[in-house]
């Protein structure tokens, strides 16, 4: 710069209007800067979709491959896809697994009812009044460290062998989550929001009602759909230890036959039902709350 | 004598008394070891139909003022009054305006205006004819239907604007409005609440740390200081109705912004 001062010359006057010099071709790269990106292994980078599914695929038939092989020619224990099939229909054949699978639902579809009913009205409740978090706070601090389980023999107790016993099992197991995941829903609502609705004049139970509330929804159906899965798993706790039907009775009756087989078909029923209500969930959570799709 | 104390003489003492009036408020802020004392001895007042600027660097406790002046805060000493009356809490006669993070993103456009409506229960009828007048001066029309996360940031910030004027408040507080936009949509934004409030006569007090977006807009401003906050100056902007884009190269423009520049350093 100084130089071309000294010479008296304005390039960068000159330069105008007249288009711009190509940048003159330098010597070839001497070597590289900086670290290429991994393709596949990037941290929370998108891969292509083929690979995406292709991953998918893989991780489906590496289970199927190992079940197969484990299997082999089904002299083992290990009972092969097909007669775990034939165990499947058979059980459809004589009405076992319609009575199991409609007794299992029920007292899931109780109990859990129960639990996010709890979970909705403490949870938003704990989350919105510093009061009512203060009470519920240290109770549920130590509450929910007791394993529920560790009840059942209490309610076969208090409550007899009917349903009520499993079905509160299911209550206690998961509403303790509910509430505490609810809340966590409740607080998320911005403090400007509510803070907007007071000077538009609405009162406390106004907000409740038409700010909180509907500003929660897709997370309360968000924590229902992650918590069923500790509902179902209460539900086995109480049915292998006192039941007259249901799918983990089911599956503790065929220990006793041996029948690996019927476990196998059980087991696959339990992870099928688990996805179904997880995508069936996620649809409602999508049609009720559009506005919160990602 | 006794005409001093009659009920003529209480209107007419009204009528004189600005519209807000913000009087030796005091906000400390004890937490476990230390206390923070926000705002110390602040006065100021707003007259009717006067358009006033809160200017201050950040941490100077000017959002906390306007909070206090919405009722959503209260004062540790000191009093607020509106039209005499002194406030106790948020209400729709001070429709406030936030950043962002304020609409309710479940509801169109038309259902977040009509929402102070609906509190303030106006007739069906009533709600949709002043819903449809606030889109059109919001030039809204088109996005009545629209949720908000499928507008600009300029758009919503004139949804939360029309959301607070329509139960048709007393004044409008609005607490850096467009704080979170682009160079662009925030003069764009400016020059929409010069006509809005030309428009409507709404008193209208704004918080905002931009200089040149105090003395464009404000007919005074209030320069608070931090530390504790308090009022350092109060100044006089002496554009008329006038203001256009060619305020901002006025010679006087440029010697207020520089004067309110100093002012922020010390």
């Amino acid at each position: 710069m100084i130089e071309v001062e000294q010479a008296g010359a304005r390039p960068d006057l000159e330069a105008v209007g007249e288009p711009a010099p190509a940048v003159p071709e330098g010597p070839p790269p001497s070597g590289t800067r900086g670290r290429p990106p991994s393709r596949l292994f990037g941290i929370r980078t998108e891969i292509p979709v083929g690979w995406r599914i292709g991953f998918g695929v893989v991780g489906v038939a590496g289970l199927l491959g190992l079940w197969l092989w484990s299997a082999g020619d089904g002299s083992a224990l290990i009972p092969t896809p097909g007669s775990s099939w034939s165990a499947f229909t058979e059980m459809v054949g004589d009405g076992t697994f319609q009575t199991d699978l409609w007794a299992s639902l029920q007292r899931v579809a109780i109990g859990y009812s129960i639990s996010m009913a709890i979970g909705i009205v403490a949870g938003i409740a704990i989350g919105t009044f510093a009061s009512v978090e203060s009470f519920f706070e240290p109770l549920i601090g130590f509450l929910r460290y007791i394993p529920a389980p560790a009840l059942l023999p209490l309610f076969l107790l208090l409550l007899g062998i009917g349903e009520s016993p499993k079905i509160w099992l299911i209550v206690v197991g998961t509403a303790f989550y509910n509430v505490i995941m609810t809340a966590d829903v409740a607080r998320n609502v911005p403090r400007e929001m509510i803070d907007a609705s007071y000077t538009l004049g609405a009162g406390r139970g106004r907000i409740l009602r038409r700010v909180i509330l509907p500003h929660s929804i897709p997370g309360i159906i968000d924590v229902a759909r992650i918590n069923l899965a500790a509902a179902w798993s209460m539900l086995v706790v109480a049915e292998i230890l006192g039941a007259q039907a249901g799918l983990a009775y089911q599956i503790n009756l065929a220990q006793r036959f041996r029948a690996v087989d019927v476990m196998f078909a059980l087991l696959f029923v339990f992870g099928l039902i688990g996805l179904c209500s997880d995508v069936i969930l996620r649809q409602v959570r999508n049609r009720v709350a559009p506005w919160a799709r990602p | 004598m006794s005409t001093t104390t009659g009920p003529a003489a209480i209107a007419a003492l009204r009528a004189s008394t600005p519209k807000l009036v913000v009087d030796d408020v005091t906000k400390v802020f004890a937490g476990r070891k230390t206390t923070v004392t926000a705002l110390e001895h602040v006065d100021l007042h707003v007259a009717d139909g006067e358009l006033v600027c809160l200017l201050g660097a950040s941490g100077c406790g000017k959002s906390t003022l306007l909070s206090i002046i919405g009722g959503l805060e209260a004062a540790t000493s000191g009093t607020v009054t509106v039209d005499g009356d002194l406030v106790v809490g948020p209400g729709a006669d001070r429709g406030m305006v936030f950043q962002a993070y304020s609409l309710f993103p479940w509801k169109t456009v038309a259902q977040n205006i009509a929402f102070g409506l609906e509190t303030a229960r106006w007739s069906k009828a009533r709600r949709e004819e002043r819903v449809a007048e606030l889109l059109g001066i919001m030039s809204l029309t088109n996005f009545a239907d629209a949720l908000p996360k499928e507008l600009s940031g300029g758009m919503r910030q004139r949804v939360a604007i029309a959301r607070a004027l329509a139960p048709e408040p007393d004044m409008l507080l609005l607490d850096e409005p467009f704080g979170a936009l682009d160079a662009e949509t925030k003069r764009h934004m400016q020059d929409f609440l010069l006509s809005l409030w030309r428009r409507t006569g709404t008193t209208i007090l704004m918080v905002t740390h931009d200089i040149e977006e105090a003395v464009y807009l404000s007919q005074r401003i209030y320069v608070l200081a931090a530390r504790p906050g308090r009022v350092a100056a109060e100044i006089d902007i002496p554009f008329g109705s006038t203001r256009g884009p060619n305020t901002k190269r006025d010679p006087r423009f440029l010697d207020l912004r520089d004067e309110l520049a100093d002012l922020l350093a010390t």
